[in-house]
């Protein structure tokens, strides 16, 4: 019995050698190395949105600097305190946390390890009543959403002002994921345009109460449908691409959100982007250049952190022509989309 | 059984890692690292490491008791993740309605609050299933839905939201919160970091003696021998005079309390308010794998409760250590239930001489059967290994 036992385990052991034969390694390192770690919510590095963009900004600083970055996923919310934990107690110099749901354990991770740099996608340190703790080696790394949300909000006020829209029904509205401030500045600003382009315009306004189960989203966005929306704006990340499908299936418009959407469906005629890369890349370029800064960093399309892509739809030259004309009044500060949804 | 079924998860996972160009060495090295802190090769603290592979532990156990004790009654209780909401919800509400009450009283008040409410969700199911016949995997599947939605009102929109535009509950009352074994210093070093950062919290304690009132309980009393006997045989239990409609709901109040503790424990030890990170919360379905492997003994259930909490916490040191993605935890996990499933390493062992003694009696089938042969051989913690 023990004797077959341990002929088994032989036989594990060997095979996992073998395997291991075959498997890669590569380390290296120089000296005067900026670590840095990024730690992805439970969307994962895949969710086609800002985790996915704040990997690629962090690509791009390890090629432009002499940088070592490492990613740990969070497979559950349980997992924030202990990946940014780990992080800080190896000695990296920047742990990036991705998203607003990450702050209360930015703000408990920060205050143990004074002396490593935190930076926040979407959010500050806060306490367990979301109060700002304002640590002095905490960035928090904001966005001016209302601007990306504002050029799409252009793109559907002026398709139904020259009756470019499936149906023409005056009809538009957003889903959002969960009524928290980074989602409603999408929303305030996608409303306030396209009311300023075509005023006559009705914009319906739904909630998912999801981030994640595009199921949940679909059903909202059906229901926006049978009310005659024919250009749906998703502002929930993975449970958003629900709206994409409906919009898809009832052949009517949809916008995506964050990243560049335009593969998800062909329904997506453009996208409001929230630049995460480039937040991403400027705050580990802070840290490599000593120039890190506590409290807000906001992006917005003054500073190319925000603005939107033109994906499965050709627009019409007058459309291309207003688009070009807002964003430059927005750059230049004349024209400044509200934060707050719009009565 | 349950150690090779392990290694089998190991091994498939390794070549899973090596085809896809990582190195399965690395990759297991940063496991066992973030597992139990030995063979740390890039700075991590041990310490730290087994520090959070208790916490995500704790919960396990109890929820872990929670499917394991219906088990023995015949009950497949999929339904631990609703009735762990419902005690994190209810230890929610008393620890911030109540927040002023001195900690002596006010910590006791949360976890059996939250013990009667994970007893409540599950009650409801057991009532069906005595009264009408409504299968117990439906209900439980369905009321975990409730529990989910109903967690999603509280503190979207609901009583309980901190405040608007937020989607977590106020924080819990300072009496209501469990202490954590080391003090939740910043200032205080303790093996090279701030003692605040080592997150075991005596909630520990409590999941070793639910464990162990499941084994007593099981064993040592006469509802522990209804409840088996219910298990295995509901006619043969019926004709010895147990009443098999009261054995199939006291098992679920109890398996409910157990899983209501685990979540009250959770909320007091660790979060200390609701946040939408319980959307999203697997504890209780990660329990049905952990009472599987256990063999639903309790020392089956803490050493595989390690084991996923090792895992889970290991699981994040590897993708740091090694590139390689934390979701081939899954994957192991997975392919652990799969070959405690469908027990085909017996099938295996046949083919190979040599391998392992061929069995005397036909190799029983599939999870019920290999808990019913187990259960049949008491005492259980000697059933296990193969």
């Amino acid at each position: 019995m023990v004797r077959s036992q341990l002929r088994f385990l032989a036989l594990v052991g060997a095979v996992l050698m073998i395997v291991a034969a075959c498997g890669s390694t590569s380390s290296g390192s120089t000296a005067k190395q900026v670590k840095v770690g990024l730690v992805t919510d439970v969307g994962g590095l895949n969710d086609k949105s800002f985790n996915h963009l704040a990997y690629v900004g962090l690509q791009r600083a390890i090629a432009d600097f002499n940088v070592k970055g490492d990613v740990t996923e969070s497979k559950t919310g349980d997992d924030y305190v202990p990946n940014l934990t780990n992080f800080a107690s190896k000695g990296y110099d920047l742990v990036i946390g991705v998203g607003f749901l990450m702050q209360e354990a930015v703000g408990t991770v920060s205050g143990q390890f004074p002396n490593v740099h935190f930076a926040i996608i979407d959010g500050a340190g806060t306490d367990a009543s979301g109060k700002d703790l304002a640590h002095a080696n905490v960035e928090s790394l904001f966005f001016k959403e209302q601007d990306a949300g504002a050029m799409v909000g252009v793109i559907a006020g002026m398709l139904e002002k020259d009756k470019k829209a499936p149906g023409n029904t005056n009809v538009i509205s957003a889903v959002g994921g969960v009524s928290i401030p980074p989602v409603n500045h999408y929303i305030a600003g996608y409303k306030w345009a396209a009311t300023m382009e075509d005023p006559g315009i009705k914009v319906l306004v739904g909630y998912s109460n999801d981030f994640t189960d595009p199921a949940k989203c679909k059903s909202v966005a059906q229901s926006q449908i049978g009310a005659k929306s024919e250009i749906l704006f998703q502002v929930a990340g993975g449970c958003g691409l629900g709206v994409l499908q409906a919009a898809g299936q009832a052949k009517v418009y949809s916008i995506g959100v964050d990243a560049d959407q335009k593969d998800a469906d062909p329904s997506v005629i453009a996208s409001a982007l929230k630049k995460v890369d480039v937040a991403t890349y400027t705050a580990i370029k802070n840290v490599v250049n000593n120039q890190f800064q506590s409290g807000a960093l906001t992006f917005s399309i003054a500073n190319d952190g925000a603005g939107y892509s033109l994906d499965n739809l050709q627009l019409p030259s007058d459309i291309q022509a207003e688009l070009d004309k807002v964003q430059a009044a927005i750059k230049a500060g004349t024209m400044t989309p509200p934060a707050d949804i719009p009565a | 059984m349950p150690i090779a079924s392990v290694l089998f998860a190991f091994l498939v996972g390794a070549i899973i890692v090596a085809v896809t160009r990582g190195n399965p060495l690395s990759a297991y090295a940063g496991l066992i690292c973030g597992g139990f802190g030995i063979a740390c090769t890039q700075g991590e603290n041990p310490a730290l490491q087994i520090s959070n592979t208790i916490v995500f532990m704790i919960p396990l156990i109890t929820a872990g008791v929670a499917v394991a004790l219906p088990f023995r009654a015949g009950l497949f209780n999929i339904g631990a993740e609703g009735q762990l909401l419902a005690g994190a919800m209810a230890c929610t509400a008393l620890g911030i309605k109540l927040h002023d009450w001195p900690a002596v009283i006010l910590l006791p008040t949360v976890l059996v609050g939250g013990m009667l409410a994970g007893a409540f969700w599950a009650g409801i199911a057991g009532v069906l299933k005595a009264t009408v016949g409504a299968h117990e995997v439906v209900t439980t599947i369905m009321l975990n839905y409730v529990a989910q939605w109903l967690l999603r009102y509280l503190i979207i929109g609901g009583p309980l939201q901190l405040a608007a535009g937020t989607s977590k509950s106020l924080p819990i009352g300072k009496g209501a919160e469990l202490a954590t074994i080391l003090p939740n210093d910043n200032s205080l070093i303790i093996f090279d970091l701030p003692a605040s950062v080592y997150r075991v919290h005596t909630g520990l304690v409590i999941a070793v003696i639910a464990a162990a009132v499941f084994a007593i309980l099981l064993w040592r009393t006469s509802l522990g021998y209804e409840i088996r006997a219910a298990g295995q045989s509901q006619k043969a239990a019926r004709y010895a005079g147990v009443s098999v409609r009261r054995t199939i709901i006291v098992t679920m109040l109890i398996a409910g309390a157990f899983s209501g503790l685990a979540g009250a424990v959770q909320i007091a030890g660790v979060d200390h308010n609701l946040t939408d990170k319980y959307f999203s919360d697997t504890t209780g379905f990660d329990a049905i794998a952990v009472a599987l492997l256990g063999l639903g003994s309790a020392v089956g259930i803490v050493l595989a409760a390690l084991l996923f909490g090792a895992l889970h916490s290991g699981g994040s040191v590897m993708q740091a250590d090694a590139g390689i993605s934390s979701s081939l935890v899954l994957v192991l996990q997975a392919l652990i239930l799969f070959s405690i499933a469908a027990n085909f390493l017996n099938a295996i062992k046949l083919r190979i001489p040599g391998l392992g003694q061929a069995p005397s009696a036909p190799a029983p089938a599939g999870v019920g059967a290999a808990l019913m042969t187990e259960a049949a051989s008491a005492p259980p913690e000697q059933a296990g290994g193969t």
